[in-house]
């Protein structure tokens, strides 16, 4: 497959600070590629410069072979772009929202036209064109979103965590229609935070830290990298959790983490083996168990062993940030 | 042209809260504030008097004791008629030496009166008519045209202070619309992600900005629109009569681009909403008040007089009321408005576009 975006070198200084730091990664046509990164890592300030609503300091992106700082307009005519945030003229109908993108985008009238008869249909909005979108649903608003997003039929798009805050039912809607665009053959690049997303959707995922990536690969590959371990799993009483875990660590050396009545180790070598000791040994010693599993270890357990910090544990600040850059504006 | 368009549609939308809103200034100050003056006192009158005998000065007295004008004495036509020409006062009576007496070609007291003031004479005229006539005397008209001299129309003309009133809401409720309507739009789509969204296509960043010009001048069509149709309501008209209303239209519009631009240069460079509110303000508020909105421009200190001649809303102002209140607009002072009025346009346009060239969200 071709690349459709050749990353080479970027940097990007925000004065003393390196938002980026030498960022190479190339992505294939017709890929989901994921971005992966605590607040500050580098995320959004990537995602601008391939946007080119920012100017990197070093280095370039080539989009279909052209780079972005020199055919601005062409670039920019083949790159869709969808926030968090739902970003629509509140005040102006659904049918005048799609025909002011349209214009942004030099869409000849009767090409305009047709596009937005599309995007209205597949935005499920038809009968609701000539109503202000501010009077729609959260929903709504989101489908309306996306399709103006689209109009343009970009052959990218970005998406800039395109979850957040979206309940599990919408979330499940989004990640659906992300693989239909996909499916069409658009290219999408997706930042996000929440590990299983990034699991569940792309084709390749880069881990960036610090304004640098520090791993790249497919979902299971980046498993891999951490380990070819499993992680145990086991539920019980709250009382029976520690004794359970004083026996793991000294039958087994396993460092065990204890939450109330759930219990977790990380089994490095021969899990399978493990696994069978660990549950005779438990039932011998009669120690109550709800239940015991194991699994490869999650996303999440990746983004801990590369960075040192954990996604999850960053979410809630995340969102302060986030407010806080709100507030500023 | 396509943020023209969005805006223009966003106005739209709007249009009954926008018609109101920008109702309210003109409506609180013209019919408010337009009024001081109008007591039953509200003519100014000048009276010259040559005769200087007993009649004379009971005449004098019946004049003030009818309360309709309030009267000024001077000793000489000149000075009388240089304060008709300054606007300073509605009418000069002159009582000639000959008073009482008087013949055919040869009245006893003149009345001198500017033709753009023609309506408050007229209300006054009747008065000293009968009051003169209560001593034998016969009046004539000199229906000459003073008040010409002066370009800038002076708060002396107590009758209208409400025309007066009405050029400088006028270039204020441009200027204020403005400064909170494009400027302010530009914070608010930059808070709701719809700047990025302009950003992000690929229309350029000047048509953005010109957009935004454009629109807010479109927009100031209305308001110049409302203020005056607010000020006819209280009977307010325009001596140039047809022209006149066009060059109120064209300056009311470079007021309106350059201010946009103003505004929009701000926006470029503040993101909260509350510090644009504030600069904003500190910024409109002071070139309101120098250019002599409420008072002439003439009555502040002698210091002031470099800034007020640095501000471009005198100039606004100025026209606006020599077409309102003069009549006419001679050539050397519509170069001086005119060419004040589009480097303050010129600024504002290429003062955004250039704050704007280096922007990024």
């Amino acid at each position: 497959m071709k690349n459709i975006i050749e990353i080479s070198h970027l940097v990007k200084k925000f004065g003393d600070f390196t938002a980026v730091n030498d960022i190479s990664f190339n992505i294939e046509a017709g890929q989901i590629y994921g971005i992966l990164g605590p607040n500050g890592a580098g995320k959004t300030t990537t995602i601008s410069l391939v946007l080119g609503i920012e100017r990197p300091t070093a280095g370039k992106i080539l989009v279909d072979g052209m780079d972005n700082m020199h055919n601005k307009a062409k670039v920019k005519q083949m790159i869709g772009f969808m926030t968090q945030e739902t970003i629509v003229d509140s005040d102006l109908t659904a049918h005048e929202n799609l025909e002011i993108a349209a214009r942004l985008y030099h869409l000849e009238p009767e090409e305009a036209r047709q596009a937005i008869r599309i995007a209205l249909e597949e935005a499920e909005l038809t009968e609701f064109k000539d109503k202000p979108a501010g009077t729609f649903s959260g929903g709504m608003k989101r489908r309306l979103y996306l399709v103006k997003s689209m109009i343009h039929a970009p052959k990218v798009l970005i998406l800039d965590e395109p979850t957040t805050g979206l309940d599990v039912h919408n979330r499940v809607q989004m990640w659906e229609h992300i693989r239909q665009l996909n499916a069409k053959g658009v290219t999408i690049i997706l930042t996000t935070q929440y590990l299983e997303e990034a699991e569940e959707l792309c084709n390749k995922i880069s881990v960036i830290d610090h304004g640098r990536i520090i791993a790249t690969g497919t979902p299971s590959e980046l498993k891999r990298m951490v380990s070819k371990g499993q992680v145990l799993e086991i539920i019980t009483t709250r009382e029976a959790s520690g004794k359970i875990a004083k026996v793991l660590q000294s039958a087994f050396s396993l460092n065990a983490t204890v939450k109330e009545d759930k219990i977790e180790a990380y089994m490095e070598s021969n899990p399978l083996i493990t696994f069978s000791e660990v549950l005779h040994r438990l039932m011998k010693e009669k120690l109550p168990l709800i239940s015991i599993s194991m699994h490869l270890p999650t996303m999440d357990d990746v983004f801990i062993k590369l960075t040192g910090s954990s996604l999850r544990d960053s979410v809630g600040e995340n969102k302060s940030d986030r407010e806080r850059v709100m507030f500023r504006r | 042209m396509t943020l023209y368009k969005r805006e223009m549609l966003i106005f739209k939308s709007h249009l009954r809260t926008n018609i109101i809103r920008s109702a309210m200034f003109p409506i609180i100050f013209i019919f408010f504030f337009g009024s001081i003056g109008s007591s039953s006192i509200n003519v100014n009158v000048a009276i010259v008097n040559y005769a200087n005998n007993a009649q004379s000065l009971s005449f004098i007295n019946s004049l003030t004791s009818t309360r309709t004008m309030s009267v000024v004495s001077l000793t000489t036509q000149t000075d009388a008629l240089n304060q008709l020409s300054a606007g300073q006062v509605t009418a000069v009576i002159v009582i000639l030496p000959s008073f009482p007496r008087m013949s055919a070609g040869n009245p006893a007291v003149d009345v001198y009166y500017s033709t753009s003031n023609f309506e408050a004479v007229q209300a006054v005229l009747p008065v000293i008519q009968q009051a003169a006539g209560g001593f034998g005397s016969n009046i004539l008209a000199n229906q000459q045209s003073y008040g010409v001299t002066s370009l800038r129309p002076l708060f002396g003309t107590t009758s209208s202070y409400v025309v007066f009133l009405v050029g400088g809401i006028l270039s204020m409720t441009v200027a204020f619309g403005m400064t909170f309507g494009a400027g302010m739009s530009i914070i608010t789509d930059r808070q709701l992600g719809n700047l990025k969204s302009f950003l992000i296509s690929p229309i350029s960043k000047n048509s953005i900005v010109l957009g935004k010009i454009l629109a807010g001048a479109t927009e100031a069509l209305l308001y110049i629109s409302i203020t005056l149709l607010v000020g006819a309501m209280d009977g307010v008209g325009i001596a140039m009569g047809l022209a006149g209303l066009a060059w109120i239209f064209v300056i009311g519009i470079m007021v309106a681009i350059g201010f946009a631009g103003i505004s929009t240069m701000l926006a470029a460079r503040i993101e909260k909403i509350e510090a644009y509110t504030i600069i904003a303000q500190v910024i409109v508020m002071p070139l309101w008040f120098l250019s002599g909105a409420f008072f002439p421009t003439t009555s502040f200190p002698s210091f002031m007089q470099p800034i007020i001649a640095l501000d471009p809303l005198t100039y606004a102002t100025q026209g606006i009321r020599n077409v309102m209140m003069l009549g006419y607009y001679p050539i050397a002072q519509v170069a001086l408005d005119v060419g004040v009025l589009a480097a303050f346009m010129a600024f504002g346009i290429i003062g955004s576009i250039l704050l704007f060239k280096n922007y990024t969200d």
